[in-house]
């Protein structure tokens, strides 16, 4: 045995002990209800396009403490109809275990948290495809326009939560096209979605105006970050290039000088992103980074950022001064407001660490 | 007795290797829980296939690889389940090497971690991890010397690791 085995072995019996009631039946119970739901949607295919509308609503920001424990399962009411208030988050449920310890997934749904703590159910939101694909939703930067895929519809639907207005895409996406890790964003003015089926594959993206109908191909190898003012920000990781692509299509990706992950959205100034290089050693350096030309224009060190924790995210710029970075650690999901001069971090929302899912407002949601 | 007992029984029997596998792709607890569910559920659409004449463990293997290189197409922070070292904290030094291997591991490409769990904890042969991972012989050549490589730069304190005869040939 070699010594890398050796090393590589002792990592491995830090493995999780199968702790799940029965893998394999809960296997065959997917596999059984997949076949199910194509069965059914073999014989049924429902389509439903309603017109199309848009609101124009203004801006705020993450805020609070969100960590309490959910409301019980069976006073959770459907989201109603009608105006709710802005949303602080989404997650969705787990699945349950029978007195016979098999696990039963058939249950598990989206739910919305409004900013007032209030907690709904959203069962026209699917959760899992018919391959068994988690479906994300997708929450505005405001916190107002709730994107989702209705397997009614077989289309994505916009809901805004501030009018009660419910405008579903005049594009049908056929359920089998989300994959794993399939991507949704949506516009602060829930005018645009952006869908992609499959992150990091080749398999191209779609901008859909749920206006118009119209609908701009997005390459594979670029994912979205976010929509707004017209221009929909693209990034492909590998080499870096970020695209600011105006909603109607054309503009020109822009290389950056290295390899950068986890991008925020513009900043105020239209033209400064925040990135973490992957090359570092220090996921703790922030880079900004010009999108105009692709130079670097600072790199600062972040403070205040737990120790235990990794940073998942950086999202929404606070101001022309602060961005917003998502980190989980041991006790919980966080998001700080880092000044980009000083480095220094403060704790703006926290969440648990224990909800599946956790969709953030302005946060690029992805079905893994 | 229905026709998924024989799957029940491959699963009751390799379950814990097969999370081990997981756990050595992905470097954390709930993303190899979740690769292992999902790929099982493809491996009991496929089990009256394999129950007559296949390879179950080759094919849930290369399906938790093909799954897992899908999944980190995009690049995301792994959280160590180890807290690394603290200052004037006292760890042995095999924890800390694990702890090193770890952080270098996750700086790997997908294709590169594969190839290092496949060839060199799973102890496949070049054939074999070509076979799991779909590329050529020549493919996983040249994956494991760059993977070696990058191992090396991450951790050079690690270097004795990688320093056996069958570990050298490979980093050729």
């Amino acid at each position: 045995m070699t010594r890398l085995r050796e090393a590589l072995d002792d990592i491995a019996g830090e493995a999780p002990m199968v702790s799940l009631p029965d893998l394999a039946d809960l296997a065959v119970a997917g596999h059984r209800r997949r076949r199910r739901v194509t069965t059914a949607l073999a014989v049924v295919a429902t389509v439903v396009a309603l017109g199309a509308g848009s609101a124009t609503v203004a801006l705020t920001g993450l805020g609070g403490d969100h960590t309490a424990a959910p409301q019980r399962v069976d006073t959770v009411p459907d989201l109603p109809e009608g105006r709710v208030g802005p949303l602080s988050h989404a997650y969705q449920t787990g699945c349950k275990v029978d007195e016979r310890r098999r696990p039963d997934c058939s249950a598990t749904e989206w739910r919305v948290v409004t900013r007032t703590g209030t907690t709904y159910r959203v069962p026209q939101a699917l959760i899992r495809n018919v391959k068994e694909r988690r479906v994300p939703v997708s929450i505005s930067r405001d916190g107002r326009m709730l994107a989702y895929y209705s397997r009614q519809a077989q289309a994505h639907v916009v809901r805004d939560l501030t009018s009660g207005s419910v405008v579903t895409s005049p594009v049908t996406v056929k359920e089998e096209r989300i994959g794993t890790g399939s991507m949704l964003v949506v516009s602060d003015d829930g005018r645009y979605v952006v869908f992609d089926p499959r992150e990091g594959t080749k398999e191209p993206g779609l901008l859909i105006d749920m206006r118009t109908g119209k609908t701009v191909s997005i390459p594979g190898e670029f994912e979205a970050v976010s929509v707004r003012g017209g221009v929909a920000e693209l990034v492909r990781y590998i080499k870096t290039d970020l695209w600011l692509m105006p909603v109607t299509g054309g503009g020109t990706p822009v290389r950056f000088d290295g390899v950068f992950i986890m991008f925020s959205e513009l900043a105020p100034d239209g033209r400064t992103v925040a990135a973490f290089e992957i090359q570092g050693d220090d996921e703790r350096v922030l880079t900004l980074l010009d999108a105009r030309t692709g130079r670097t224009l600072r790199r600062v060190i972040t403070r205040g950022l737990p120790k235990d924790g990794g940073v998942l995210n950086t999202a929404l710029w606070l101001s022309g001064s602060e961005v917003t970075l998502v980190s989980q650690d041991k006790g919980a999901v966080r998001a700080y407001a880092v000044n980009v001069t000083t480095g220094q971090a403060r704790q703006v929302a926290r969440y648990s660490n224990k909800l599946p899912g956790l969709t953030l407002p302005g946060a690029v949601s992805s079905g893994y | 007795m229905d026709s998924h007992d024989g799957f029940r029984e491959f699963v009751l029997a390799r379950q814990q290797a097969l999370m081990r596998t997981a756990y050595l792709l992905t470097g954390d607890a709930h993303l190899a829980e979740d690769l292992l569910q999902s790929v099982l559920i493809k491996v009991v659409g496929q089990w009256p296939k394999l129950s007559r004449g296949g390879n179950p463990e080759a094919y849930t293997r290369k399906a938790l690889v093909n799954q897992y290189i899908s999944w980190r197409r995009r690049p995301r922070p792994e959280l160590p389940s180890a807290d690394p070292p603290e200052h004037g904290a006292s760890y042995d030094g095999a924890a800390l090497d694990r702890i090193l291997l770890r952080q270098a591991l996750a700086k790997l490409t997908p294709k590169q971690r594969a190839v290092i769990v496949l060839r060199f904890w799973a102890d496949l042969t070049e054939t074999q991890t070509a076979e799991a991972l779909g590329c050529s012989v020549g493919t996983v050549k040249s994956q494991a010397h760059h993977a070696l490589a990058r191992l090396r730069m991450l951790a050079p304190e690690l270097a004795y690791l990688l320093s056996d005869s069958e570990i050298e040939e490979a980093a050729r």
